[in-house]
């Protein structure tokens, strides 16, 4: 036996404990603010470690920056609002842990959180046992429609489907086959079940699509590229790709494809969650012309958007923000409206308390940085969006191809699942 | 189609008068071509299809003229305004190429897809007439064979009629023979059909199965023969292209998850200590290739392409200082007790990952795609040789030959080995066996930096990228026996090839789980894994 000296012991453990604190373990619930008199508080569910940091981390801030915004207005009901940050570390089960811990111990008014679908699923029971509200800033495959969820990004046939119709139709490409790559969880299987029965509505045959899974975080994408290719030579009409692979997976599955060759000419991708920030650090001159779809592009016209631009740089240089100021993508902007729809409606109802603030939804309207006037009605709690179809462009954005004339009413069920 | 041999010029002339159509006559509407180009998607389809007619069988000047049209439209450097349209930044007026500046207004038309198709087809159609660099008119000619069905006529025998380059001629003409598979005349169709055959792939097959509806492959035997002939050819290639693919996908994942073993395999061999940290060693190595690409970028600018080569000795000497200090601040007090190990190896990742998300930041890194990892090229039926993977590949070996002659020809090596099979004798014949500990967790970390760069070109680099190779590694050092280099390679092709060929049968998710459950499969029959070396820990 070696001899263990306190001193070593001391230098093992302190570096063992300074390790285990941050990402594991229980989430430090980090308080922002000084308490002023009785500000309401308002949770955040966003990750800064695991897998989906690079994307969830930026919404906690934009959280605050609506926050600020709104207390720089006098606040809600004479009352500033606190924004309490949290870290559930891309580990789902951690989400409901935290929103729980949220609700009990911090008596949060609202929270605003989750990316991926399987968190929220997670998050959903807490939320629905202790009567809170969760706003979710992500588009998603729908079939939910829970009163204590605010869904504020789109379900698929106000997202999805507008997308798949344009590629179908005569000037997108006219596309006749369809290979669907998902991460292996409930969003890609519930999104690619609905558009398999969407195609069959249509006539098109089951020969024309080919559906495969990869785990999480998968990175290899070499012979699933190929099966693409071989999927895409046997004939039959202009093949696409629905992909609905998530957080690290997009830029090198896209990196693969580029790679072998293939042009968006050839076969083009539709990235249902493909964002800016998965095109940071690929080379997109070799990827121009795939395409995404979300609620809001970057490059959306209008005098919203140019505010909500110019104040995120602001904010990201003034609180030395650790994200780009220069990159805004669809869940900030959806995160920025959450703050301001639950603002509105507090307001409204001249309350904190859920149910009164709920009952207020109805006929509340918001100019959304996507240039379209954003409103809930008093049915569900789904927000009525615009639809965008981006395509990639050479410098690691997104032009505008197509964006609807309105916003679509959101149809929560989908009637192909 | 029309097949003259006449001058050129003459050619051009008979056949824009035989092919008139609106926009392709001898004297283009350039106004009208360029008010197309900013209308709206429909208009943009027709002047597209005006601007690859012009390739065909327009005018020299016109075509001179045409040539930087639909490259703009592609860059987006054309503006777009009330009075017609500016090309790039040498402002010129797209219409009269006069210098003019475009109107405050002006907007740079977004393609859509289906336009994109058309005018990449423009563009090197006019490319492969009217571009004097021979490399761009191979580029187009490249181009244009992804969709040979829309060659317009006449482009192909034009354009080699004035090739001067032969060897680009010869491709030319071979691909306007391709091209010729629904002439009329029957034996440029076989001829056609031999020229399909000879490049095996999907595509080809399709085209033939196609064929075999066509009514003269049930009255003309030739072409029936030539037809089934062809097929057998195509689907033999489809099949060597196969299992070419199988066997170099299976060896380049093998060659990551060689990579990230063989440093563990060293350490985990010699020490028995459980190093959680190798990935993120793993992940320091791939930053350090981007620092180095930074500083070339600063510095020596000229170099930047060869900033993978030049990085090799950085990421080693980086991550080796990493894992000595590593070793003699922390793990040298914990080696009897591995449990220990474990954790602080475990404290030492988590701390690494959040060092560096705090100083670089939580999203991917930039790497430039030097030329000699960019792209691939196309061997046999569906088997693309893509030089990324290559590069993984060939860094494995040579990374391998290096270790192997490190620890079988130095006497670093030899003390290596010497600890491994037995510490205590090995100190009681004098070897220090704490600086050999020290040395080879160096080595086994130096070696994990050098994975970080083999993989930069492949996977994407960002602080949680570690995480990704600690199980795999492992599985690999367990499966092949520790302490061994041997065990490490064979269980890498092992699983590395399972995976590939489970994965288009199964899924990615299923050749997961299985490769999983043959290892512990194979490690209930033997515990030792494949290759046992008798060591201290009997």
């Amino acid at each position: 036996m070696v001899k263990f000296t306190r001193r070593s012991f001391l230098q093992a453990s302190g570096v063992a404990a300074a390790g285990l604190a941050s990402p594991i373990g229980m989430p430090a619930l980090l308080r922002s603010a000084q308490a002023q008199s009785g500000p309401v508080k308002l949770g955040c569910l966003f990750s800064s470690s695991g897998t989906m940091a690079n994307l969830e981390g930026r919404l906690n801030y934009v959280v605050k920056m609506a926050a600020d915004e709104i207390n720089a207005k006098g606040g809600v009901n004479g009352r500033t609002i606190d924004v309490l940050v949290s870290d559930p570390a891309s580990d789902w089960p951690l989400y409901a842990q935290t929103a729980k811990q949220m609700l009990q111990q911090e008596k949060v008014s609202a929270l605003f959180g989750c990316w991926t679908s399987v968190s929220r699923k997670t998050v959903l029971p807490v939320v629905e046992q202790e009567k809170g509200l969760l706003y979710y800033p992500l588009h998603f495959e729908g079939d939910e429609n829970s009163k204590n969820v605010v869904y504020v990004n789109s379900p698929p046939a106000s997202s999805v489907l507008p997308a798949v119709d344009y590629l179908m139709s005569e000037e997108g490409v006219s596309a006749k086959r369809f290979f669907m790559l998902g991460s292996d969880y409930v969003w890609p299987r519930t999104i690619n079940k609905q558009l398999k029965g969407y195609w069959k509505s249509k006539g098109i045959p089951e020969s024309a699509w080919k559906e495969e899974y990869v785990p999480f975080g998968f990175s290899n994408f070499q012979t699933l590229v190929n099966q693409i290719r071989a999927f895409a030579d046997q004939g039959g009409g202009q093949p696409v790709v629905v992909l609905t692979v998530v957080g690290n997976s997009i830029p090198d599955f896209m990196r693969e494809f580029a790679n072998q060759g293939i042009l968006a000419t050839d076969i083009p991708v539709l990235g249902l969650d493909m964002v800016e920030a998965d095109l940071e650090g690929l080379d997109t001159s070799k990827l121009v012309g795939h395409l995404n779809c979300w609620a809001y592009l970057q490059n959306a016209k209008g005098p919203a958007n140019e505010t909500f631009l110019k104040n995120w740089a602001g904010y990201v240089t003034a609180k030395n923000v650790p994200f780009k100021g220069d990159v805004s993508i669809d869940p900030m902007v959806s995160a920025y409206d959450s703050v301001h729809l639950w603002a509105m409606a507090a307001q409204k109802a001249g309350s904190f308390e859920v149910p009164e603030v709920s009952k207020a939804f109805a006929g509340l309207t918001f100019d959304c940085p996507s240039g379209y006037k954003i409103a809930m009605t008093g049915e569900n709690n789904y927000v009525s969006r615009g639809v965008f179809i981006g395509s990639v462009n050479d410098k690691q954005g997104f032009d505008i191809l197509w964006q609807s004339k309105d916003t679509p009413k959101p149809v929560p069920f989908s009637p192909y699942g | 189609m029309t097949f003259r041999h006449l001058p050129t010029f003459l050619a051009g002339l008979l056949v824009s008068a035989v092919l008139a159509t609106p926009g392709a006559a001898a004297a283009l509407d350039r106004a009208a071509v360029v008010a197309g180009l900013c209308g709206n998607a429909g208009q943009m389809f027709e002047a597209a299809a005006a601007l690859t007619a012009t390739a065909a069988t327009g005018s020299d000047e016109d075509r001179a003229w045409a040539l930087a049209l639909p490259r703009a439209l592609i860059e987006k450097t054309l503006a777009c305004d009330a009075a017609g349209a500016v090309l790039g930044n040498g402002r010129l007026d797209a219409v009269s190429r006069v210098v003019r500046e475009p109107a405050p207004d002006a907007r740079a038309p977004v393609l859509s897809l289906k336009n994109r198709a058309v005018f990449e087809q423009a563009d090197a159609a006019l490319a492969l007439r009217s571009t004097p660099d021979a490399g761009a008119r191979a580029a187009a000619l490249r181009m244009l064979e992804r969709r040979p069905a829309t060659i317009p006529e006449g482009l192909l025998d034009a354009a080699a009629a004035r090739e001067s380059d032969p060897a680009l001629k010869a491709q030319i003409e071979g691909l306007a023979q391709t091209a010729a598979l629904n002439a009329s005349d029957p034996t440029a169709r076989l001829r056609a059909i031999g020229r399909i055959a000879e490049n095996p792939s999907r595509r080809a097959l399709a085209q033939m199965a196609e064929l075999t509806r066509d009514p003269a492959y049930a009255t003309n035997a030739d072409f029936r023969a030539a037809i089934d002939a062809a097929t057998r050819r195509i689907e033999r290639g489809i099949a060597i292209g196969d299992v070419l693919a199988a066997l170099y996908n299976g060896l380049s994942f093998a060659s990551i998850l060689f990579m990230a073993a063989i440093g563990l395999a060293i350490i985990f061999g010699l020490m028995g200590v459980i190093n959680l940290a190798q990935g993120e060693l793993i992940m320091i190595g791939a930053y350090v290739t981007w620092m180095v690409q930074q500083g070339l970028r600063a510095v020596a600018p000229a170099l930047l392409d060869w900033y993978l080569i030049l990085a090799i000795p950085v990421a080693f000497v980086v991550t080796a200082a990493i894992g000595i200090a590593l070793e003699a601040l922390l793990l040298r007090h914990l080696y009897k007790r591995p449990l220990m190990s474990l954790l602080a190896t475990w404290a030492v990742s988590l701390f690494l990952v959040n060092l560096v998300r705090v100083v670089f930041g939580t999203q991917n890194m930039q790497f430039e795609t030097p030329f000699y990892v960019s792209g691939g090229v196309p061997v046999i039926g569906d088997f693309i040789f893509t030089w990324n993977r290559m590069f993984a590949i060939a860094f494995a070996v040579v990374t391998l030959a290096l270790t192997w002659a490190i620890v079988r020809k130095t006497p670093l090596g030899l003390n290596i080995r010497a600890v491994t099979q037995n510490r205590d004798m090995a100190a009681c014949i004098g070897i220090p066996t704490r600086s050999v500990d020290r040395m080879a967790f160096g080595l086994g970390s130096g070696l994990a930096g050098l994975a970080g760069l083999a993989l930069s070109p492949i996977y994407s680099v960002n602080p949680q990228m570690g995480q990704n190779f600690i199980i795999d590694s492992f599985m690999v050092v367990v499966l092949g026996g520790v302490g061994t280099i041997a065990g490490t390679v064979v269980a890498a092709l092992g699983i590395g090839q399972i995976n590939v060929l489970i994965e288009p049968l199964w899924g990615a998710v299923a050749a997961k789980v299985i490769v999983l459950l043959m290892i512990i499969a194979f490690l209930q029959w033997r515990p030792e894994g494949l290759f046992a070396v008798k060591g201290r820990r009997k």
